[in-house]
């Protein structure tokens, strides 16, 4: 295994996350894409701290054990720390990307949030296994966490590909950028568990493949905030269109209903004015429809006269 | 332009439904970085830190 390529591919992972967060931030997106930002803040300074400790560790072969200790903590809290974060870009993309859909915005990021807090408890839940010891414990619910955060993800670029023209953007859009680089992380994530679960080793020719996906998904979020992103379309919908059915729907659900008071209502609640109101209105109805058995009295007066 | 994009998106899609049915549970996997990953529980050894 080449240790300089890798070496070279970690310095470039690091560099590429600081361009992109500073493009973020210079393009004025970090309110829109707050958790993106954190994650790659937290990316850049633990990889900046993994790199210091094998350096150092290194330097002072003596102090190895304790050293990689700290690395082990370093790399797996910043893992399910950047998992956490994964969640909340891919539910901040989906609000972004729903944005002129409100009603199904809404729906959509209960069902998120359902969705979110079951895989959430599923992770802990499966990872759990008798005998466990805690470490092993924290590694599974990680690996678990970020599993079903991969397909989460999965889910949101197959979505977001496959509904951009309703939703007014484009192949070009920041949102579509940033779930093609999460998409193929995630996918990344799902192959490299399975490779994980063979070779079972700290450094393995994967971690070439990983640096590379990385690398490029870095550069996708760098150059999607560094270059223009094209206005969002005016979204015209037919009418007959799901979506403007749907969004409708979504929409009502949920608001407060108005109500009909049907009896038992005493006449003081009404005001003077609203009680004349409603007797001369009773009046009026009472002469347009008379009751059936004043008509054949009526018909016998005129007949008479 | 769309229908390579799309066709891109449905390849991520199935690779990685394929390769969560080969993972073992629990499985463990690992962050998209050229860091390595510590899979060595700790006080077990040094795991080849320092080397790379």
């Amino acid at each position: 295994m080449s240790i300089s390529i890798l070496r070279a591919l970690g310095y470039l992972e690091v560099a590429l996350c600081v361009a992109a967060l500073v493009t973020l931030v210079t393009r004025k997106q970090i309110s829109d894409y707050a958790a993106l930002g954190t994650f790659l803040g937290v990316r850049g300074l633990s990889n900046v701290i993994l790199f210091w400790l094998n350096f150092y560790t290194a330097a002072h072969p003596s102090r190895t054990q304790s050293l990689y200790n700290v690395y082990f903590g370093v790399y797996w809290i910043s893992f399910a720390v950047e998992s956490v974060l994964a969640l909340l870009i891919v539910y901040g993309l989906f609000r972004l990307a729903m944005a002129p859909l409100k009603g199904l915005q809404t729906l959509g990021m209960l069902v998120f949030k359902w969705a979110a807090g079951i895989s959430v408890a599923v992770a802990l839940g499966s990872a759990f296994t008798p005998g466990m010891s805690g470490l092993k414990y924290l590694m599974a619910a990680i690996s678990q966490l970020q599993r079903t955060q991969s397909i989460l993800t999965v889910c949101l670029l197959l979505f977001v590909t496959f509904a951009i023209r309703p939703m007014g953007l484009s192949y070009k859009s920041r949102i579509f950028g940033v779930s093609l680089g999460l998409g193929l992380m995630a996918t990344n994530d799902l192959v490299q568990s399975a490779w994980l679960a063979f070779n079972p080793n700290m450094a393995t020719a994967y971690n070439y493949v990983n640096g590379f996906i990385i690398c490029l998904v870095l550069g996708t979020w760098g150059a999607y905030f560094a270059l223009p992103e094209p206005k969002r379309r005016i979204i015209v919908l037919p009418t007959t269109s799901p979506f403007l059915r749907w969004n409708q729907i979504s929409e009502a659900l949920g608001d407060d209903p108005g109500y009909v008071a049907v009896g038992g209502v005493p006449p003081e609640l009404f005001a003077p004015a609203e009680l004349e109101v409603m007797r001369r209105a009773s009046l009026k109805m009472v002469t347009q429809f008379p009751a059936p058995a004043e008509q054949p009295q009526l018909v016998s007066t005129s007949s008479a006269g | 332009m769309k229908l390579i994009v799309r066709s891109l998106v449905v390849a991520l899609a199935v690779t990685g439904a394929i390769a969560s049915s080969y993972a073992k549970a629990p499985a463990t996997t690992a962050k998209t970085s050229a860091m390595p990953v510590p899979t060595c529980a700790p006080n077990t050894g040094g795991c080849g830190l320092g080397t790379w």
